[in-house]
């Protein structure tokens, strides 16, 4: 039994964060970054519930967009058949856990079906499972290095290879990658923080009457499961629709040139590497301006978005002291705009 | 032995009677030094929990598999169809999971136990299984905290913590809050028989106990001004106070069954730097009561000195206690160092850790080739599936073999893994008056620091060795505990001559003697120094004596050296010594500033030699 969303206490940025990726996955992901035990977790799990459906090839393995790139066995259905019958499935949140091996990422040759009827069949692993979800790895920086290697593989191609154990197969593995992370524990490779389109810290709330919440809805959560998430299905309801809106609307939200020049202006005021960050703020902005319900990007989802955008983009220069990147951020956000009507 | 004939220790009885009446008071864990019956009461606790309820001790040589289920390979090969054997995590659910010196285990398989205890449900993602199941379970640990640390991290997911007498009564000073022995003695039953009967009593009375405003109010508080980080701890406050409460038999939840239980669900969540630093110090006051005699005898050392090294008979070791006179520089600026692992040896090892790469004996890691060599565990299919191919229509004439492929015993191929490993990283740290120059001593604790940091996060031991005036001494045997690390580091003083190679001797003492117990352990020596030697301790002029013992650990195996030069090369006087003592050993050469992280210097796979062919740069594998 999963936390209700809505019922989490504080921490709305990482709220936000989740469900902008939800609104336009294009985003590609969310880092939590945070001390222990302040729900990141919970967040990320409780997800699952608020994910709308999607379109897929019916009974396909894989999930495949019926008119987007095809895993090995939809062409051949398609060559064969000429057409794809389509199905609706909810999205999910798809856990990596810590203990993963190789094969299971990836998939491997079916033993089962190998040494029965001594034929090869390919059994779809975790990317398969991930492909168009949500794909979640807890203490993303204790990952092993090598399973980490096969994430930015196909992060990067949004397709999985296989060419093992004499078996060959290609399908779709589009994830939206969500990771949680202590600092203190160890670093991030940086190609893997780069691929998080989004990143927000969290830390304990230290308002007395909001953990006395926190403490009140998980005691009633643990006694009573069931009637705790009837007791919330109003604002689940409301929240799931105010994100199916906001994803209808986000093709209609303008883009001025106001604000393309806005984000230019602060992403090359700072030491960054690439363009993925001038993407990512724009993209977020313009999510956030949709679920808010605008009809155009305002200066506060410039501002709202930027932190999330650069968090874990912005360069501590050598000699350069703790935070200095944060205040020139700071800075540019309150000079922006000043031209703007 | 029964529970209730357990002498003493009425606060870790309270711990496992709380858990009893209510699991989701999150576990207990026992610190303590050995032989003070932590193990003895946690086996004990099976005594007073309802009858038919599974206890499962966690074996200290487990396996992931072991903890997580897998595939049973041979099994399934023989019958065709996927055999599946589950693992603790599974076997364990609805019970008790005792995990003797859980500090011992790997951080990852503690990583493992306390994310499923935590969800309450265990998801096996292994070699093709994908299942889910539940798995509830009270979880009893016990560790040594002279033997390694937890990290904060992974105690905080305990929902109690007991320090055990001995510990206890060191930390008696400090600003712990204390458990009333006297009154839970008063209200624990006499036999296990009414203890059993007053836990099952109290579990059904839970539901009914009122929790009024100002409780909770009271928990949120205590937690805060305890200053906890995250929220877990006013969650297992409450629960292990209501437990309480059923126990006393109260109906309302009141300040004094939050006050009662505080101590054990907060011992352990106060910021460990900061209990450290007080045991230190409790240390360093009697130390001061003991020991009022002249500290500049050097005590008598009692460790044993290496073999064929009569010549550096002399060199004993010598406390390193600052003198009035000579200064203790803070630790300066902290940065991120670049990444430093060394070359891949060919021994196989159960590895623990994040720094190098190793064969990996365990099923972890990355599958690199398949062998013929059944010391490997793990069955290499595709490879065993080929070996076996071209005999398959041969085979099949035979009826009596019911699959589609036929394998026999000598088709099998095995996996070779590869994952990475810690090592012991020696820091031999020169403390001597030239270090002290324009206060250069702060920024060289600060790399030492960031290196400490680096250390930590790739699970390495550390020891630390300092050499100043007349001798070396170790000052932190090898620890997991980079916090004490730290604390040493602070207290080095600066000052005197440059005893180079009782520095070095002192290393090579230690790496010997550590050897003997753990063969497998892959040692870094790292000295940091301006190489300035100008005192010898065998006699033998200053560069012969260097040279001869630099050659010395030039032959021991399993350990590399890198060189930190201080010196400060913008300086008049530079005159880079280090560098020579860095050939001497055949060691990774960097001057401090080369040690940050650089994206560019990361990138590059090659260690570039200088011209006197030192490697100057270390290579990423």
């Amino acid at each position: 039994m999963i936390f209700p969303f809505t019922a989490i206490v504080g921490q709305e940025e990482m709220k936000t964060g989740l469900i902008l990726n939800v609104i336009d996955p294009s985003i590609g992901g969310l880092l939590i970054m945070g001390e222990r035990g302040t729900a990141k977790s919970t967040a990320v799990r409780a997800l699952a519930d608020l994910l709308p459906e999607i379109e897929v090839v019916k009974g396909c393995r894989f999930n495949c967009d019926p008119d987007g790139f095809l895993c090995t066995e939809c062409r051949e259905k398609l060559l064969k058949e000429g057409r794809l019958e389509r199905e609706r499935r909810k999205m999910r949140v798809v856990e990596l856990p810590l203990g993963v091996t190789e094969d299971r990422v990836v998939g491997t040759l079916d033993i089962e079906h190998a040494i029965r009827m001594g034929e090869r069949r390919f059994e779809p692993g975790i990317l398969a499972d991930a492909n168009r979800n949500f794909l979640y790895v807890d203490e993303v920086n204790l990952l092993e290095d090598h399973i980490v290697d096969l994430l930015l593989d196909s992060a990067a191609m949004g397709v999985n290879t296989v060419e093992r154990e004499g078996i060959s197969f290609v399908h779709p593995a589009r994830f939206i990658l969500v990771g949680t992370m202590n600092p203190e524990e160890g670093d991030l490779r940086p190609q893997l923080l780069d691929r998080f389109g989004l990143c927000v810290k969290v830390s304990s709330i230290q308002d007395k009457f909001m953990r006395m919440e926190i403490l009140r809805r998980k005691a009633a959560f643990d006694d009573d499961p069931e009637g705790f998430k009837r007791a919330w299905a109003r604002e689940q309801e409301e929240l799931a629709r105010a994100i199916m809106e906001a994803k209808r609307r986000l093709e209609r939200i303008e883009i001025t040139d106001e604000v393309l020049e806005s984000i230019v202006t602060i992403t090359s005021s700072l030491n960054l590497d690439g363009h993925r960050a001038d993407i990512v703020m724009m993209k977020a902005a313009r999510a956030l301006a949709a679920f808010r319900g605008k009809e155009r990007i305002g200066l506060e989802e410039i501002r709202d978005s930027a932190g999330m955008a650069l968090n874990h983009r912005m360069k501590r220069l050598p000699f350069e002291e703790i935070g200095a990147q944060e205040e020139k951020l700071e800075l540019l956000l309150s000079s922006i705009g000043d031209g703007w009507r | 032995m029964r529970f209730s004939e357990f002498v003493g220790h009425e606060d870790a009885k309270l711990a496992l009677i709380l858990n009893a009446i209510d699991p989701r008071c999150g576990g207990v864990l026992f610190l303590g030094e050995k032989g003070t019956g932590k193990s003895t009461l946690a086996r004990l606790f099976k005594e007073i929990v309802p009858e038919g309820t599974r206890f499962l001790e966690l074996p200290m040589n487990v396996t992931e598999d072991g903890i997580l289920g897998g595939v049973d390979i041979e099994e399934t090969v023989r019958s065709g169809v996927r055999v599946y054997r589950p693992g603790i995590l599974e076997r364990v659910n609805g019970g008790i999971l005792f995990v003797d010196d859980i500090n011992l285990l790997p951080p990852e398989m503690i990583a493992f136990l306390l994310e499923v205890q935590d969800r309450g449900e265990e998801i096996v993602e292994r070699e093709g299984m994908s299942l889910r199941y539940p798995s509830v379970f009270i979880m009893v640990a016990t560790m040594n905290p002279e033997e390694g640390e937890l990290s904060p991290h992974l105690l905080d997911h305990f929902g109690m913590c007991v320090l055990w007498k001995g510990l206890r009564d060191r930390m008696d000073r400090m600003d712990v809050m204390r458990i009333s022995s006297e009154e839970i003695f008063q209200r624990i039953p006499k036999t296990d028989e009414e203890l059993r009967r007053r836990i099952e009593l109290s579990r059904k009375r839970l539901g009914d106990i009122t929790v009024p405003e100002d409780i909770e109010l009271y928990i949120v508080q205590t937690c805060m001004e305890n200053g906890v980080s995250g929220h877990r701890a006013d969650i297992f406050l409450f629960y292990a106070a209501r437990a309480y409460a059923a126990f006393c038999g109260d109906g309302i939840l009141g300040r004094e069954h939050v006050d009662a239980v505080a101590p054990l669900v907060l011992a352990h969540r106060r910021r460990m730097a900061q209990q450290m630093e007080e045991m230190e110090e409790e240390q360093e006051h009697r130390h001061e009561h003991g020991d009022e005699g002249d500290s500049d005898t050097p005590p008598h050392d009692t460790r044993p000195k290496g073999k064929g090294l009569e010549e550096f008979g002399s060199a004993d070791s010598y406390r390193i206690e600052a003198n009035p006179k000579e200064d203790v520089f803070e630790i300066g600026t902290t940065f991120r160092t670049r990444r430093i692992s060394f070359k891949r040896d060919r021994i196989k090892r159960l590895a623990l850790g994040r720094r190098t790469k190793t064969i990996s004996k365990g099923k972890g890691g990355r599958y690199v080739r398949s062998v013929m060599d059944p010391r490997e565990k793990d069955i290499a299919i595709d490879a065993t599936l080929r070996a076996a191919a071209p005999f398959q229509s041969f085979r099949r004439m035979d009826a009596t073999y019911p699959t589609a492929i036929v394998i026999k015993p000598e088709d099998l191929r095995f996996k070779r893994k590869e994952r990475r490993m810690r090592h012991i990283v020696v820091f031999v740290v020169d403390g001597s008056g030239s270090m002290g120059v324009k206060r250069r001593m702060r920024e060289v604790k600060g790399a030492i620091q960031s290196l400490l940091v680096d250390c930590y996060q790739k699970r390495d031991r550390v020891a630390m060795i300092v050499f100043r005036r007349d001798g070396a001494e170790l000052v932190l045997p090898p620890t997991s505990s980079v916090e004490m690390a730290s604390k040493k580091l602070k207290d080095i003083p600066t000052g005197g001559r440059t005893p180079l190679s009782a520095g070095l001797f002192e290393a090579y003492k230690l790496i010997r003697r550590t050897y003997i117990k753990e063969k497998e352990t892959r040692f870094a020596v790292v000295l940091v120094t301006d190489g300035r030697a100008n005192r010898s301790i065998s006699g033998l002029p200053i560069d012969e004596e260097l040279e001869r013992i630099a050659g010395i650990l030039r032959g021991l195996s399993g350990v590399d050296y890198i060189v930190v030069d201080t010196e400060d090369k913008k300086g008049f006087l530079r005159t880079d010594l280090a560098l020579k003592i860095a050939s001497l050993l055949n060691a990774y050469y960097f001057r401090m500033e080369d040690l940050r992280s650089d994206l560019l210097a990361d990138i590059a796979r090659f260690a570039k030699r200088n011209e006197e062919g030192v490697r100057c740069a270390v290579p990423v594998d």
